[in-house]
């Protein structure tokens, strides 16, 4: 059985006090992140039916939002997840290349998570940072003008905390 | 020293940026002693909420995020029903691929949208405003909820602000990736914690939004410009720029250019120096030449370089509402979103629409069909092209699609996707075509800059 922490659950409480009386759905997506952050980094059947248990809401009403956003993992992922953005302004700044090198470097197709469960590959759609490029998604934070070189450098710091059993 | 004066006015006016670069003020305390917070101690203090409205819409500010309505007129639809909530939603759902402003924004003056959502919000009688911001950038959500905290603690937001009695309070709501929460009634229904598909207007937001209630939805850099137009006056800010483009603009630059970066312009420069000045894009990166750019956000009419600096008409180019759109779509483009992406000669115009076409199926929320099927056929057909294995059927195929999409959906999203294509076969169909007569060789190399940046006859 997963749960959330007391401190989790009060934060729960905290983001529902953002909205009026009863529209506490409006919850589910802040909620999920959460969820995802705390049980290993993807949403699965019993997350989801976890989370609909905490916001009172039917399963499906979970289900229908996890489907839809982006950012929601609906398969296990590595501990470090290179979500690379291949939309056009990216694409004009070598962003095939990049997405290329990644796959050589780790050996893996986009989509796929390493043997040692440390690193996936998503390309993503626009990041929003289009004067950066090439870039990639890397847990909260952006890693900008990416060259080959410092793909080896953030995959060697990857690997280093990996080793300590820390994740993103 | 007078050369100084004389190049800053010939710079422009910064409103947003000014002081941008100033260390610390992305905190309160140096914000506050830089002036900041002055419009709601203005606003609360001596004008009525409606006296706020008419200021904004004296100003003439549009919309910045990429349709550009005027901003003023959009609060006065505002539906105002005795005892039901009114909301402002702001939007930070940037996506638009060649946008990056409000994050630079929010990231680096987070307070000056803090500001500008506080008087915002007294104009439009929102207590609970929100702040919807795209889930990638979450570290920005860190910066905006210790930004609204140091607000707070310093009377601000909360109940009773500067003892004028207004209470409000501002939520930081994070998505979860999707571009379709950008068009403002997906962005309400996310903000209900359900999927982004877009609502049918009317009802319009302004009479019922979030929850069924009334709600403005604004994007970033409108609510941020509502601080200098409070300070100094609508009028005043009217003065800048040209035309029905008042005011200060945001751009992103970004693609094959030596600067890229977000600058904030005064509308009354001209395409090509701001391509080519040092003050802004600095030229073509590696001494290439230009062969096309979007100046809007991708969903805006891509040009080749010589309809990009000169109208069809033979004039200079401007970048500002008025002039770039100038032509409509058969010669010219749109302000957009201020995305300015470009291109140089290596760049091949087949693959670049390739990437949006499936940027744009992957972003269609499925609701209409002639959205979610034609977005999908598109980037097959533009997949073939680019692989090899077009006809030349296929160019008349892909006009034919796109034409159905435009105008047959719920929202915006089928014509943003619809406008890229039919810009691309409008004004580089020869390149389509080598495509598709040359198979093999387009696999080895591009078509290069061949005519578009020549000189064009000039079309009375």
């Amino acid at each position: 059985m997963i749960q959330f922490s007391e401190a989790q659950l009060q934060e729960v409480e905290r983001i529902k006090s953002r909205y009026p009386e009863g529209k506490h759905k409006s919850a589910l997506i802040p909620v999920l992140h959460i969820a995802q952050e705390t049980f290993g980094g993807w949403l699965s059947a019993e997350t989801m039916d976890y989370v609909a248990t905490v916001l009172q809401l039917e399963p499906i009403e979970v289900y229908e939002v996890a489907t839809f956003y982006s950012m929601y993992n609906l398969q296990p992922v590595g501990k470090f997840v290179f979500e690379v953005c291949q939309t056009g302004p990216c694409m004009l700044k070598g962003s095939d290349d990049i997405i290329e090198y990644i796959k050589q470097t780790l050996g893996i197709s986009v989509g796929e998570t390493t043997a040692d469960g440390n690193f996936t590959l998503k390309t993503v759609e626009c990041l929003g940072a289009c004067g950066y490029a090439p870039l990639m998604q890397l847990g909260k934070h952006y890693r900008e003008h990416l060259t080959k070189e410092s793909v080896d450098a953030l995959i060697a710091e990857c690997s280093q905390l990996a080793a300590t059993g820390a994740n993103q | 020293m007078y050369n100084h004066i004389l190049r800053c006015q010939f710079m422009g006016k910064k409103l947003l940026l000014e002081k941008a670069h100033i260390e610390g003020i992305r905190y309160y305390e140096t914000y506050r002693k830089e002036g900041g917070y002055r419009s709601v101690e203005k606003a609360l203090k001596t004008m009525s909420p409606d006296q706020v409205t008419d200021e904004v819409k004296k100003s003439g500010l549009r919309g910045r995020g990429g349709a550009g309505f005027p901003a003023g007129l959009k609060w006065s639809f505002l539906a105002k029903p005795e005892g039901v909530p009114r909301h402002l939603v702001c939007n930070a759902d940037e996506s638009e691929p060649g946008t990056f402003k409000d994050r630079y924004l929010m990231e680096f003056l987070p307070h000056l949208l803090i500001e500008g959502l506080i008087v915002s919000s007294y104009a439009l009688g929102s207590h609970d405003t929100y702040i919807y911001i795209r889930g990638e950038y979450a570290w920005i959500v860190d910066i905006l909820e210790q930004a609204i905290a140091e607000a707070n603690q310093n009377g601000w937001l909360g109940k009773n602000i500067l003892g004028t009695g207004f209470d409000c309070n501002i939520h930081v709501q994070r998505g979860a990736g999707a571009y379709i929460c950008g068009e403002e009634t997906a962005l309400i229904e996310s903000l209900e914690g359900k999927r982004g598909n877009p609502r049918i207007k009317p009802p319009f937001p302004a009479v019922k939004g979030v929850w069924d209630r009334p709600t403005v939805v604004n994007n970033v850099e409108t609510l941020a410009a509502v601080v200098p137009i409070i300070n100094d006056g609508g009028e005043e800010y009217a003065k800048i720029g040209v035309g029905k483009s008042t005011g200060t603009k945001l751009l992103s630059a970004c693609g094959n250019i030596n600067k890229p970066g977000v600058y904030e312009i005064d509308m009354t420069i001209s395409v090509e120096e701001f391509i080519y000045s040092d003050e802004y894009c600095g030229g073509i990166a590696n001494g290439k030449r230009l062969k096309a750019c979007i100046p809007g956000g991708s969903s805006v009419p891509i040009l080749p370089a010589n309809l990009l600096l000169k109208t069809a008409k033979g004039e200079t180019r401007l970048m500002n509402y008025e002039s770039l759109s100038d032509g409509g779509f058969a010669t010219g483009s749109m302000m957009g979103s201020g995305g300015f992406i470009v291109m140089d000669e290596d760049q091949c115009i087949v693959r670049h629409t390739l990437s949006l076409a499936r940027f744009y199926r992957h972003e269609s929320c499925g609701q209409c069909s002639p959205c979610r099927e034609g977005t999908g056929w598109m980037e097959k057909i533009l997949h073939n092209i680019e692989y090899g294995k077009g006809k030349a059927s296929d160019i008349d195929l892909l006009w034919d699609i796109q034409r159905k999409i435009e105008g047959n959906t719920i929202c915006p999203l089928g014509d943003a996707a619809a406008w890229p294509v039919a810009a691309a076969i409008r004004h580089f169909r020869d390149e389509f075509e080598w495509h598709v007569q040359n198979p093999k060789t387009a696999q080895l190399k591009n078509f290069g800059l061949a005519h578009y940046a020549d000189e064009r006859t000039v079309v009375a």
